[in-house]
């Protein structure tokens, strides 16, 4: 099990370095000058002399790449080049509204998902496993923003449910903050969990036919330990979803970020690339490289605790 | 049994979701409660609830921007010099000013009795030591271009000199380049962490959400407290104009930087609305001398051009009908503007392909002009346009930081730039000083503009100024110096209760201008 983790937090590593490399060479490329950008219209060339200098870009581009990893590796990401503030400090405030929004959609996905599933599963064909068919097509179908402006309208203008928009940190209200990130989780959400649900309800119905529950069930065993089996043996595939999931609603926040004008790091990576503020890019590449190791060594553990098998592998 | 376990579980999350509806009201002013929104009860709103299309940029005066950071800088900062609805510059903690006979000296009195939030006293010194800040800033320090540097005359009067004359020194510092900030701050460099200043309210930062909602509270004893009618003030930075107006649907806010197209949505939900130019849109000739590109060196081909687009037709297309199609870019609402001229490009195709005809160019030329996703939307009229004219562009397609950057190298570019409230600053800005958005001045190439631009420098501010303004304006405008197509409106909601005075050259009014009514 120890080396099996060592391999996993190892190649992570190797993952993180890659990719960030690749981010910063290809940032300095495709963004040129950051100057114009971050100055504005009315900068003249001595201003925009005077800012390259100060944050440095008239060094080599190996030497700022390496002041960066060097840092980096630290935990010192360096500071903003527009707002001279420290790029860890903007992680700081945009990382949790993201996590919680996305952490909190995951949550109903896997919830809501599991139970869909299960429920379909045991009942194939049923009112329940048609109405999932239905949701699969439609809810692919609509696009996120949508999705999220319907839900604005009904629970946030015309029954003032919920906020329309903003985020409140659990630190100022607990309830607020909860408040203020259920529209966007569900509409993030909604999506998740048909594809869970769908999955599972597969996976269900693929191992419900299997040699060994027929063996279970001609033990006596009750139906409920009966469907215990199952479900540890249908869980990988959608616990693969589900991660996968996650991945890509931290990457894909941004819509619900801007529709619910919530400060998370999609609207930052948007931000950011547009006015060419390299340092937040990198900030912003590196944790979420992290995120996407530390769910995908999670996945490796818990897919290794449902099957065994897998360790060996 | 499994219905009745089925049934407890959505009654349990029936109950959560209303418990949690209950508690928006007071989730940090984020929905419904006490919006203090609509004063349809006749009530008195006491807090400001206001949309701004972008988050600060920095708390230090030196590093913010203009255009939106002014209703939070506005808070929390008092200027030296603030401006009145018509831009034009009125005291704050500066109370009187003279120039010197030669306009290259600035004597100002300095209002006396304030003290910044740590306890730091204004005085001549900290007025110098904040001049000096905001003339280093990378962007304040456009404003201080002409200014040599600042002394303390006494202990409440400064004098600021000038290498060179500037009509438009007070109008910038009253436009956002003169809020005053601690010295101590300034000298310990921690303003990026956090304002000190001594402006009408505090910042509670203990209740803002960075990049989310900003709150501040009023100073009781601010010594200009009646300007500020509002006991508290929450800002939110909202880019998404959707996400904004559902916000002012909801009742989270109760003012917002608006889109002209809800414009009839406001006027059903009974809304004030408020409007005023903000930027001009059209074609900028960067190379009117012909360097590059020689049939733009000719009057008749810019002319050519200025008639052949349907100003008044893309301002309802493309920009909502918001705004005033003119081919004038001082502000339709100013003195320099003169209406009458509007019909000089009134549009006439016939008589552009003329023009065009006797200037040599019969069957048009070819181009390169830049083109960035933000210019998009105009992109359809001007390819019509200067298809029909047989001018035939090369679009280059690129990120808009790298638009601002290649743009002044092309001979012409669609433009869509800030103007400003104050005439001499609109000479300087717009004619006379290189910018990205005006890289070729060549005014010394004009010699009958030049000849009118000294004039101009030279003048005495007022009536006089003005007159030699306009002569200015109608020969730029005969010249075709620009294709301007129109002045396009920043538009702002309030509910009733609340009232908005917008300034040009403000993208955002600061607090000044946001009143009860």
């Amino acid at each position: 099990m120890l080396s099996f983790i060592a391999k996993r937090l190892l190649s992570g590593i190797l993952l993180l370095i890659v990719v960030c490399s690749g981010t910063f060479f290809l940032a300095f490329v495709a963004i040129g000058d950051p100057t114009p950008g971050l100055l504005g219209n009315s900068a003249t060339a001595a201003q925009r002399d005077a800012l390259r200098a100060k944050i440095g870009y008239d060094r080599p581009v190996l030497t700022q790449f390496w002041d960066w990893i060097s840092h980096a590796a630290t935990g010192d990401f360096g500071t903003s080049w527009r707002s001279f503030q420290p790029v860890g400090d903007q992680l700081a405030l945009r990382v949790p509204v993201t996590l919680s929004v996305v952490v909190f959609a995951t949550l109903l996905a896997a919830v809501i998902g599991v139970a869909v599933g299960i429920a379909c599963g045991l009942r194939p064909g049923g009112l329940l496993d048609r109405g999932l068919k239905l949701a699969s097509v439609v809810l692919f179908a609509l696009p996120g923003f949508w999705v999220s402006l319907v839900l604005v309208t009904w629970f946030a203008i015309e029954l003032r449910w919920f906020p329309a928009i903003g985020y409140v940190s659990p630190e100022v209200s607990v309830s607020g903050w909860l408040s203020s990130i259920t529209l966007p989780s569900v509409s993030l959400a909604l999506g998740a969990i048909v594809m869970v649900g769908e999955q599972l309800r597969n996976g269900f119905l693929q191992v419900n036919n299997q040699d060994f529950v027929r063996t279970l069930r001609a033990r006596g065993l009750s139906k409920r330990r009966v469907t215990t089996h199952v479900l540890r043996n249908a869980s990988p595939s959608a616990l693969t979803v589900l991660a996968l999931m996650f991945v890509g609603l931290l990457g894909g926040a941004i819509v619900v970020e801007i529709v619910f004008n919530l400060p998370g790091i999609g609207s930052l990576t948007q931000s950011s690339s547009q006015i060419g503020d390299i340092p937040v890019l990198m900030g912003l590449t590196a944790v979420t490289v992290v995120f996407v190791v530390l769910v995908n060594f999670l996945l490796d553990l818990v897919l290794g605790w449902v099957n065994p098998k897998v360790r060996e592998r | 049994m499994t219905r009745t376990r089925t049934a407890a579980l959505v009654a349990i999350a029936v109950a959560a979701a209303t418990a949690l509806a209950g508690c928006t009201g007071n989730a940090g002013g984020t929905a419904g409660g006490s919006t203090g929104g609509t004063s349809g009860g006749g009530q008195e709103i006491t807090e400001l609830k206001a949309g701004v299309f972008l988050d600060v940029t920095s708390w230090d005066p030196a590093v913010a921007d203009i255009g939106f950071d002014g209703p939070y800088m506005s808070a929390v900062y008092d200027p030296l010099v603030a401006l009145d609805n018509s831009g034009k510059p009125v005291p704050a903690l500066a109370t009187k000013w003279e120039w010197s006979a030669d306009r290259l000296t600035l004597t100002a009195d300095l209002r006396t009795g304030v003290t910044f939030e740590d306890g730091q006293k204004f005085d001549a010194a900290a007025a110098v030591a904040n001049i000096e800040h905001l003339k280093k800033g990378v962007r304040s320090g456009q404003a201080y271009l002409n200014v040599s540097g600042a002394t303390a005359k006494d202990e409440d009067t400064i004098e600021i000199k000038l290498t060179k004359r500037d009509d438009s020194l007070l109008y910038f510092m009253g436009l956002g380049r003169s809020w005053m900030a601690s010295p101590a701050a300034i000298s310990a460099g921690s303003l990026a962490n956090g304002p000190v200043g001594s402006g009408p309210y505090t910042f509670d930062k203990a209740n803002s959400a960075p990049q989310s909602q900003y709150v501040f509270t009023k100073k009781a004893d601010h010594w200009d407290t009646a300007t500020y009618p509002f006991p508290s003030v929450k800002l939110f930075p909202i880019t998404d104009q959707t996400a904004s107006f559902n916000a002012m649907l909801s009742g989270q806010l109760n003012m917002q930087f608006a889109n002209a197209a809800n414009l009839a949505k406001a006027k059903e939900n009974g809304w004030n609305v408020a409007s005023k130019p903000s930027s001009w849109v059209g074609v900028q000739f960067a190379d009117r001398t012909g360097a590059q590109v020689k049939a733009l060196g000719e009057q008749k081909v810019r002319q050519a051009i200025s008639y052949a687009f349907d100003s008044a037709g893309i301002l309802q297309a493309v920009g909502n009908g918001a705004g005033t199609a003119t081919n004038q870019l001082w502000p339709v609402d100013g003195g320099v503007y003169d209406k009458s001229m509007d019909t000089k490009y009134k549009t006439d195709m016939a008589k552009a392909k003329s023009l065009l005809a006797e200037a040599g160019y019969a069957d048009g030329f070819s181009v390169k002009m830049p083109m960035s996703p933000i210019f998009q939307a105009w992109q359809p009229a001007a390819n019509q346009t200067f298809g029909e004219l047989g001018i035939k562009v090369e679009w280059v397609d690129m990120a808009m930081p790298d638009y601002q950057k290649n743009a002044p190298t092309y001979p012409m570019f669609l433009a869509v730039i800030a103007m400003s409230g104050n005439d001499m600053a609109t000479l300087s800005d717009q004619v006379t000083t290189a910018q990205w958005y005006n890289p070729n001045p060549s005014v010394d190439k004009f010699p009958e503009v030049k000849a009118l631009v000294d004039e101009v420098e030279k003048a005495d501010e007022g009536a006089a100024q003005t007159e030699l303004l306009k002569k200015l304006n109608t020969k730029l405008v005969d010249l075709a110096w620009w294709s301007v197509w129109y002045q396009a409106d920043n538009t702002y909601f309030s509910v009733k209760g609340i009232k908005v005075q917008p300034v040009t050259g403000m993208m955002f009014p600061t607090l000044r201008f946001i009143q009860r009514g």
